[in-house]
């Protein structure tokens, strides 16, 4: 018997249509976020065809922007990747809380989902698996949703390299990104222990907005999430108690 | 070609690659306790949260919670009609026409 390739299976490509389908409400704003991410690459001084490179590679648009004036200030290489990886930081929770979804796959698949991972397929993604719990081929259905993120980023963020003088800044583009991921946050923040670590994430946010590289953002969230944890306990423990006194009227 | 910026390209890349994808290719070498496993489900919530709050709320450096600020107006506008009709296409619509309005006026 010959072994088909995962990908001939109709079912895993089903996963990956339905991720791509889920994936599309969010395209508007994926698209002014990469215009955004692309023009102010070559505003900032950047050769085009750099820019061009750092975005097919990289593909991380806050640590794009977080590095670009060092950069532009010659600074050397090594300052360059730690400011991108600390700007990056908060994909490690975000890897963790995946990491049990996707353990059973090779190293190779599980590298380019690692790449592919952003944040409007991750919170998607979560969301789904909150849903529905674990689900056969949520490889194919990440990939569909993370594969179309990126092409529709890609395809923005060059056409912002190559058209950079002709959008003007001013626009306020990038909005669109943060209302679809409004949208994706509201949901989540209708149960007690999302509005709960939301409540206390943003205003750390907020108030650390000074701390370089986001950095300001990974306490936000770290702290969130305790706060989640406090809140969720003590519904779990008022919903047992509700729970325990119907069983004693009944 | 350019060495310096060849370098800086390759140390991004190996950077934001090891933040996304390291704790993935660990796979079952990192197991988290059961307690961490389940905080991480409201990761999401908490990093949206960072992400949309000062994008809304700070204005040229400062905070502004007022009704004058155009993206305040514009995320309670938004919110209000994604509560609605549950569409994430609606709700960008809405948010950016407020937030036009505002430009015009």
């Amino acid at each position: 018997m010959q072994v088909v390739a995962f990908y001939r299976n109709p079912a895993w490509q089903l996963e990956l249509r339905q991720g791509v389908r889920a994936a599309l409400p969010a395209a508007p704003g994926v698209v002014a976020w990469g215009l955004v991410t692309g023009v102010a690459m070559v505003k900032s001084g950047l050769a085009v065809p750099w820019a061009i490179a750092i975005s097919l590679l990289v593909y991380a648009g806050s640590a794009q922007l977080a590095t670009l004036p060092l950069i532009v200030a010659g600074q050397p290489f090594w300052i360059v990747a730690l400011a991108a990886f600390v700007t990056n930081l908060r994909f490690v929770i975000y890897s963790a809380s995946l990491r049990r979804w996707f353990e059973t796959y090779s190293q190779r698949r599980r590298a380019v989902l690692g790449y592919f991972t952003g944040d409007f397929t991750f919170a998607m993604f979560m969301e789904r698996v909150r849903r529905e719990g674990e689900f056969a081929h949520c490889d194919a259905w990440f990939l569909g949703a993370c594969g179309f993120n990126w092409v529709v980023w890609q395809v923005t963020s060059i056409v912002g390299i190559l058209a950079a003088t002709a959008i003007p800044s001013e626009w306020g583009l990038q909005f669109a990104g943060t209302l679809a991921l409004l949208a994706l946050a509201i949901p989540l923040c209708l149960e007690w222990p999302g509005l709960a670590g939301a409540a206390v994430a943003a205003p750390i946010a907020v108030l650390a907005r000074g701390l370089p590289f986001g950095l300001g953002l990974f306490a936000g969230i770290v702290a969130g999430i305790c706060a989640a944890v406090a809140v969720d306990a003590v519904v779990g423990r008022r919903k047992a108690t509700v729970q325990r006194e119907g069983d004693e009227l009944s | 070609m350019n060495v310096n910026m060849l370098l800086v390209t390759i140390g991004m890349v190996l950077a934001t690659f090891m933040t996304r994808a390291a704790l993935l290719l660990a796979g079952q070498r990192f197991k988290l306790s059961p307690r961490v496993e389940a905080a991480l489900r409201f990761a999401p919530a908490c990093a949206l949260a960072v992400l949309i709050v000062p994008e809304v709320l700070v204005q040229a450096g400062t905070v502004n919670l007022s009704f004058d600020n155009p993206r305040l107006a514009a995320a309670l506008a938004a919110t209000a009609f994604f509560l609605w009709k549950r569409s994430m296409v609606g709700c960008i619509v809405v948010g950016m026409l407020v937030v036009t309005a505002f430009r015009f006026v």
